[in-house]
Protein backbone atom coordinates (compact mmCIF):
# COMPACT_ATOMS: atom_id res chain seq x y z
CA UNK A 1 0.00 0.00 0.00
CA UNK A 2 1.31 3.45 -0.93
CA UNK A 3 1.52 6.12 1.74
CA UNK A 4 2.62 9.69 2.38
CA UNK A 5 4.50 8.95 5.59
CA UNK A 6 7.93 10.02 4.34
CA UNK A 7 6.46 13.20 2.84
CA UNK A 8 4.64 14.13 6.06
CA UNK A 9 7.67 13.30 8.20
CA UNK A 10 10.00 15.43 6.09
CA UNK A 11 7.49 18.29 5.96
CA UNK A 12 7.69 18.45 9.74
CA UNK A 13 11.44 17.98 9.88
CA UNK A 14 11.32 14.81 11.94
CA UNK A 15 13.95 12.09 11.73
CA UNK A 16 12.97 8.42 11.39
CA UNK A 17 14.46 7.73 14.84
CA UNK A 18 12.32 10.44 16.44
CA UNK A 19 9.14 9.20 14.77
CA UNK A 20 9.97 5.61 15.77
CA UNK A 21 10.49 6.69 19.41
CA UNK A 22 7.23 8.64 19.45
CA UNK A 23 5.26 5.71 18.00
CA UNK A 24 7.17 3.15 20.09
CA UNK A 25 8.24 1.07 17.10
CA UNK A 26 11.66 0.28 15.68
CA UNK A 27 13.35 2.60 13.18
CA UNK A 28 13.35 -0.28 10.67
CA UNK A 29 9.55 -0.38 10.87
CA UNK A 30 9.37 3.29 9.90
CA UNK A 31 11.75 2.61 6.99
CA UNK A 32 9.69 -0.35 5.79
CA UNK A 33 6.46 1.65 6.09
CA UNK A 34 7.91 4.50 4.06
CA UNK A 35 9.13 2.12 1.36
CA UNK A 36 5.69 0.50 1.21
CA UNK A 37 7.18 -2.91 2.02
CA UNK A 38 5.17 -3.25 5.23
CA UNK A 39 1.53 -2.41 5.87
CA UNK A 40 0.83 -1.38 9.47
CA UNK A 41 -1.82 -2.83 11.75
CA UNK A 42 -4.93 -0.71 12.15
CA UNK A 43 -3.70 0.30 15.64
CA UNK A 44 -0.36 1.56 14.32
CA UNK A 45 -2.14 3.32 11.43
CA UNK A 46 -4.32 5.17 13.98
CA UNK A 47 -1.26 6.04 16.08
CA UNK A 48 0.49 7.47 13.01
CA UNK A 49 -2.61 9.44 11.99
CA UNK A 50 -3.00 10.79 15.53
CA UNK A 51 0.68 11.75 15.70
CA UNK A 52 0.44 13.79 12.48
CA UNK A 53 -3.06 15.01 13.36
CA UNK A 54 -4.56 13.84 10.06
CA UNK A 55 -6.94 11.06 9.03
CA UNK A 56 -5.70 7.59 8.07
CA UNK A 57 -6.89 8.16 4.49
CA UNK A 58 -4.65 11.22 4.25
CA UNK A 59 -1.60 9.05 4.93
CA UNK A 60 -2.40 5.64 3.48
CA UNK A 61 -3.60 5.42 -0.11
CA UNK A 62 -5.87 2.46 -0.80
CA UNK A 63 -5.78 1.23 -4.37
CA UNK A 64 -7.74 -1.83 -5.46
CA UNK A 65 -5.42 -4.34 -7.10
CA UNK A 66 -5.91 -4.69 -10.85
CA UNK A 67 -6.86 -8.25 -11.77
CA UNK B 1 11.46 -9.93 40.21
CA UNK B 2 9.96 -13.42 39.95
CA UNK B 3 11.66 -13.97 36.59
CA UNK B 4 15.01 -12.85 37.98
CA UNK B 5 14.64 -15.26 40.88
CA UNK B 6 13.73 -18.09 38.49
CA UNK B 7 16.70 -17.32 36.27
CA UNK B 8 19.06 -17.39 39.27
CA UNK B 9 17.64 -20.75 40.39
CA UNK B 10 17.93 -22.14 36.83
CA UNK B 11 21.53 -20.96 36.67
CA UNK B 12 22.33 -22.64 39.98
CA UNK B 13 20.57 -25.88 39.00
CA UNK B 14 22.55 -25.80 35.74
CA UNK B 15 25.82 -25.33 37.62
CA UNK B 16 25.03 -28.25 39.95
CA UNK B 17 24.06 -30.48 36.99
CA UNK B 18 27.25 -29.49 35.19
CA UNK B 19 29.36 -30.31 38.25
CA UNK B 20 27.57 -33.66 38.78
CA UNK B 21 28.00 -34.50 35.09
CA UNK B 22 31.72 -33.70 35.15
CA UNK B 23 32.18 -35.68 38.38
CA UNK B 24 30.34 -38.72 36.96
CA UNK B 25 32.25 -38.54 33.68
CA UNK B 26 35.57 -38.52 35.59
CA UNK B 27 34.77 -41.20 38.15
CA UNK B 28 32.74 -43.83 36.25
CA UNK B 29 35.13 -45.86 34.08
CA UNK B 30 33.29 -49.01 33.05
CA UNK B 31 29.75 -47.71 33.08
CA UNK B 32 26.94 -49.66 31.45
CA UNK B 33 23.42 -48.90 30.34
CA UNK B 34 22.05 -45.46 31.11
CA UNK B 35 25.15 -44.47 33.12
CA UNK B 36 27.21 -44.39 29.91
CA UNK B 37 25.25 -41.45 28.56
CA UNK B 38 23.94 -39.82 31.78
CA UNK B 39 27.09 -37.80 32.66
CA UNK B 40 27.16 -36.21 29.22
CA UNK B 41 23.41 -35.55 29.28
CA UNK B 42 23.95 -33.80 32.66
CA UNK B 43 26.83 -31.76 31.21
CA UNK B 44 24.75 -30.76 28.18
CA UNK B 45 21.60 -29.79 30.10
CA UNK B 46 23.66 -28.19 32.90
CA UNK B 47 25.64 -26.03 30.46
CA UNK B 48 22.45 -24.93 28.73
CA UNK B 49 20.63 -24.03 31.95
CA UNK B 50 23.68 -22.32 33.46
CA UNK B 51 24.30 -20.29 30.30
CA UNK B 52 20.67 -19.22 29.96
CA UNK B 53 20.20 -18.48 33.67
CA UNK B 54 23.39 -16.48 34.10
CA UNK B 55 22.88 -14.75 30.75
CA UNK B 56 19.45 -13.57 31.90
CA UNK B 57 20.76 -12.37 35.27
CA UNK B 58 23.66 -10.45 33.68
CA UNK B 59 21.36 -8.95 31.04
CA UNK B 60 18.92 -7.74 33.68
CA UNK B 61 21.62 -6.17 35.81
CA UNK B 62 23.09 -4.36 32.77
CA UNK B 63 19.64 -3.15 31.64
CA UNK B 64 18.90 -1.90 35.14
CA UNK B 65 21.89 0.45 34.91
CA UNK B 66 20.95 1.62 31.40
CA UNK B 67 17.18 2.28 31.27
CA UNK B 68 17.44 3.83 27.78
CA UNK B 69 18.78 0.52 26.39
CA UNK B 70 16.06 -1.36 28.30
CA UNK B 71 13.38 0.86 26.73
CA UNK B 72 14.85 0.36 23.25
CA UNK B 73 14.95 -3.40 23.80
CA UNK B 74 11.32 -3.40 24.94
CA UNK B 75 10.35 -1.47 21.79
CA UNK B 76 12.25 -3.96 19.60
CA UNK B 77 10.51 -6.90 21.28
CA UNK B 78 7.02 -5.37 21.08
CA UNK B 79 7.49 -3.95 17.58
CA UNK B 80 4.67 -5.32 15.42
CA UNK B 81 6.85 -5.76 12.32
CA UNK B 82 9.46 -7.69 14.31
CA UNK B 83 6.71 -9.90 15.74
CA UNK B 84 5.27 -10.55 12.28
CA UNK B 85 8.72 -11.41 10.93
CA UNK B 86 9.28 -13.79 13.84
CA UNK B 87 5.87 -15.46 13.37
CA UNK B 88 6.32 -15.83 9.62
CA UNK B 89 9.80 -17.31 10.09
CA UNK B 90 8.40 -19.80 12.62
CA UNK B 91 5.58 -20.75 10.26
CA UNK B 92 8.06 -21.37 7.41
CA UNK B 93 10.28 -23.42 9.72
CA UNK B 94 7.24 -25.49 10.76
CA UNK B 95 6.44 -26.25 7.11
CA UNK B 96 10.05 -27.33 6.54
CA UNK B 97 10.02 -29.42 9.73
CA UNK B 98 6.94 -31.37 8.63
CA UNK B 99 8.75 -32.45 5.44
CA UNK B 100 12.03 -33.16 7.25
CA UNK B 101 10.29 -35.27 9.91
CA UNK B 102 8.36 -37.14 7.20
CA UNK B 103 11.53 -37.88 5.20
CA UNK B 104 13.33 -38.96 8.37
CA UNK B 105 10.53 -41.39 9.28
CA UNK B 106 10.60 -42.98 5.82
CA UNK B 107 14.42 -43.16 5.91
CA UNK B 108 14.41 -44.79 9.37
CA UNK B 109 11.76 -47.30 8.28
CA UNK B 110 13.75 -48.19 5.14
CA UNK B 111 16.96 -48.53 7.19
CA UNK B 112 15.22 -51.10 9.41
CA UNK B 113 15.91 -48.98 12.49
CA UNK B 114 14.46 -50.35 15.73
CA UNK B 115 10.64 -50.15 15.63
CA UNK B 116 10.54 -48.34 19.01
CA UNK B 117 12.65 -45.49 17.58
CA UNK B 118 10.46 -45.19 14.46
CA UNK B 119 7.28 -45.24 16.57
CA UNK B 120 8.64 -42.56 18.91
CA UNK B 121 9.41 -40.40 15.90
CA UNK B 122 5.93 -41.03 14.45
CA UNK B 123 4.29 -40.08 17.76
CA UNK B 124 6.44 -36.94 18.04
CA UNK B 125 5.49 -36.03 14.45
CA UNK B 126 1.78 -36.63 15.10
CA UNK B 127 1.98 -34.64 18.35
CA UNK B 128 3.48 -31.64 16.54
CA UNK B 129 0.91 -31.84 13.71
CA UNK B 130 -1.87 -32.33 16.30
CA UNK B 131 -0.66 -29.23 18.19
CA UNK B 132 -0.95 -27.28 14.96
CA UNK B 133 -4.56 -28.43 14.48
CA UNK B 134 -5.37 -27.67 18.16
CA UNK B 135 -4.05 -24.10 17.97
CA UNK B 136 -5.80 -23.56 14.65
CA UNK B 137 -9.18 -24.54 16.19
CA UNK B 138 -8.43 -22.49 19.34
CA UNK B 139 -7.51 -19.40 17.34
CA UNK B 140 -10.55 -19.84 15.04
CA UNK B 141 -12.74 -19.49 18.14
CA UNK B 142 -10.76 -16.61 19.64
CA UNK B 143 -10.34 -14.39 16.59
Amino acid sequence: MKNRLEELRKQRGIRQEELAAALEVSRQTIGSLENGRYNPSILLAFKIAKYFDVTIEEIFIYEEELL
Amino acid sequence: MKKRWLQSVLGLVGLVLLAVGLYLAKTTDAAEGIMRALPYVCIGIGSGLFGQGMGGVIERSVLKKHPEIAKQKEIEVKDERNQEISNRAKAKAYDVMVFVFGALMVAFALMNVDLAVVLMLVFAYLFVVGSGVYYRIKLEKEL
